[in-house]
């Protein structure tokens, strides 16, 4: 069994993430517009653009064949785009969420618009990503048709939400100075919420494990992509961590992006909010939250007995979460 | 896990942190970093193991063996690499506070005597806060042994049928995690974390004001300078922006680019000429 788990992980040492093909439509300084190339009949539907974190690289999203959302939105017959926001460096401190949101996000969408000559596509927002999504359609409500939030916080001050009782007593501003956060920062945060678990028995249990080439392929691709941290433009994570997570303005109100006021209370698109159940990052009432807090009649959340993770990459959820969003997007557009 | 498989395990561990992935597996570039600690750790966790069974199959003392191997388990992880040592203590290394940062700051060098005293004290509470979490932690995995030691009532097996390693290890993980989760949700661990994270934000700041003093005497630029050019073209590049949005009065270009929500649709024809000229980005495609 040694031998072969060893030789399993040596051969896959170089493997590389990412399954279903894909043009650069759009950039704009380190961010990148992709457009998945169809792989069936395309559905009678507006564009989907999927807005991933700042934290973490987007490409878990499409990491391999069997492990892949987009590649079961594609198969659903979706037009599917992504916005990859690159690696911000040192020349990125300054960069704030307005910069993020109002001026990148909305000149992507402003290209997807104005080459397919449409008023309004669908929005996927996830994790952070979602957060930012829920912004740029409270200020842009016209630009989006439907939007789909999949583990989104939306309520920072949940019991539960560990990460918001850690940053509560930091003075943020002193902490990140005036330049960027370090991605391995992060990473050591996010080891931190599960310790043992995380660094330690995950890789007894690879190690003690099946042999199986594939396992071990699907096992460092995921491993790969957590260590993945790009660097956080220091402005922006500020402004993240005090509204957000200390100020929880999306609840308590306040939030101005541009000086432009975000107030959920003014959406009145379709709404569906993708949880997991067993997310220990985004605790499933801090998205629930969202129901609350909209003015859409027409609000769906679905919960699937899932983590954080498993939500993007488990087998459960290539068969579950890809059939609901179609779905739902199809039946409204 | 069979106890033989486990066995297996340690020894491709131990073999692989001790004398590399080539000379234990045959020719290999590139060994996995990081193995010592996880050879370590089940090394560590397999004795302690074997003497637990060898206690408890004698004729008496069960519950001592596991009050024993509990106590092990908990010498084991004393020093876990838990992030709020690792990272600062060798960022910190060198920086302590003496007798000299106790006066009072006098004569012409007084704000230098300042700096050094601020970076004295903050380095004063990172320790201060180093030390009350530690002793947090040291609770947790007490509290986390003393619930393994209950838990291996009824995972331990029978003399004949033992319990596989592999599953008293995963309880033990179990356990930790579970007192380790119980910890950090308590306002004690936030309160002090974020003391240590304000503290060590300030012994920065305050390094940082110490360099860029001693930077301006050689007349070396300073992170101050850059971040102000930084400001300076970022502001320019948002009147750019703006300007380029802006409504051209000459009726000709950018009609079309309005701001938001109140810019007028392109027409379907019109896209594709538009799609040839970007606003800001690259087109492609």
């Amino acid at each position: 069994m040694k031998g072969s788990v060893h030789e399993a992980l040596s051969a896959a040492r170089h493997v590389q993430p990412g399954c279903s093909e894909k043009d650069a439509v759009w950039q704009s300084g380190k961010l990148t517009l992709y457009r998945y190339r169809a792989i069936v009949r395309p559905a009678s539907t507006a564009p989907l653009l999927i807005v991933y974190a700042l934290v973490n690289r987007p490409y878990m999203m499409d990491l391999q064949q069997d492990r892949s959302l987009i590649r079961g939105l594609l198969e659903a017959g979706l037009d599917v785009y992504l916005v990859d926001w690159g690696y911000p460096d040192g020349a990125d401190r300054f960069t704030t969420l307005a910069d993020y949101i109002d001026q990148q996000l909305g000149e992507c969408v402003e290209h997807i618009l104005a080459t397919r000559g449409i008023a309004a596509l669908n929005i996927l927002g996830v994790c952070q990503g979602g957060v930012m999504s829920l912004c740029f359609a409270a200020l842009y409500p016209q630009r989006v048709r439907n939007l789909i939030t999949m583990v989104t916080p939306v309520d920072f001050h949940t019991h539960s939400d560990i990460l918001s009782k850690w940053v509560r007593g930091i003075d943020i501003s002193a902490f990140i100075g005036s330049g960027n956060v370090p991605g391995d920062v992060l990473s050591q945060l996010f080891l931190s919420l599960m310790p043992f678990r995380l660094t330690q028995q995950k890789y007894v249990d690879l190690l003690s494990g099946s042999a199986d080439p594939a396992h071990i392929e699907n096992f460092m691709r995921v491993e790969s992509w957590i260590f993945d941290s790009p660097d956080q433009a220091g402005a922006a994570l500020r402004e993240f961590v005090l509204w957000f997570y200390q100020q929880n303005r999306l609840v308590q109100g306040g939030l101005t992006i541009a000086g432009r006021a975000v107030d959920l209370r003014t959406l009145r698109l379709p709404i569906l909010n993708l949880i997991g159940k067993r997310d220990h990052l985004v605790p499933p009432e801090a998205s629930r939250a969202l129901r609350r807090l909209v003015g859409s009649a027409d609000y769906t959340d679905v919960e699937f007995d899932l983590g954080h993770i498993g939500m993007y990459i488990s087998a459960r959820a290539q068969r579950q979460v890809p059939k609901q969003i179609a779905e739902w997007l199809i039946a409204r557009d | 896990m069979k106890p033989d498989a486990w066995q297996e395990l340690r020894d491709g561990l131990v073999s692989m942190a001790t004398r590399g992935w080539a000379s234990a597996n045959g020719p290999a570039p590139d060994a996995p970093p990081g193995f010592a600690p996880f050879a370590a750790a089940a090394e560590g966790f397999e004795a302690a193991a074997r003497a637990y069974r060898s206690a408890a199959n004698a004729a008496a003392g069960q519950g001592d063996a596991a009050r024993l191997f509990a106590h092990a388990l908990r010498g084991l992880f004393a020093d876990f690499p838990v992030p709020w040592k690792t990272t600062l203590d060798s960022a910190l290394h060198g920086v302590a506070p003496g007798n000299l940062f106790d006066q009072p700051a006098l004569g012409a060098s007084r704000e230098h005597q300042q700096r050094g005293q601020q970076l004295a004290e903050a380095a004063r509470r990172v320790a201060d806060a180093q030390g009350r979490l530690q002793i947090l932690w040291s609770d947790a995995m007490r509290e986390a042994a003393a619930t393994f030691t209950t838990r291996l009532d009824s995972t331990r097996g029978t003399p004949a049928h033992p319990a596989p390693v592999g599953e008293l290890y995963n309880t033990w993980i179990d356990c930790a995690e579970d007192a380790y989760a119980r910890m950090i949700h308590g306002e004690n661990f936030c309160t002090t974390l974020a003391e240590l994270v304000n503290a060590a934000s300030q012994w920065r700041q305050a390094l940082q004001a110490a360099m860029e003093q001693s930077a301006k005497l050689l007349d070396l630029p300073t992170r101050s300078e850059i971040d102000s050019l930084a400001q300076r073209l970022k502001a320019v590049e948002h009147e750019l922006r703006a300007a380029r949005r802006a409504p051209d009065d000459s009726g000709q270009g950018n009609a079309t680019r309005g701001k938001g929500p109140t810019r007028k649709r392109k027409t379907a024809s019109k896209a594709a000429k538009a799609a040839g000229r970007s606003r800001h980005g690259t087109i492609r495609r």
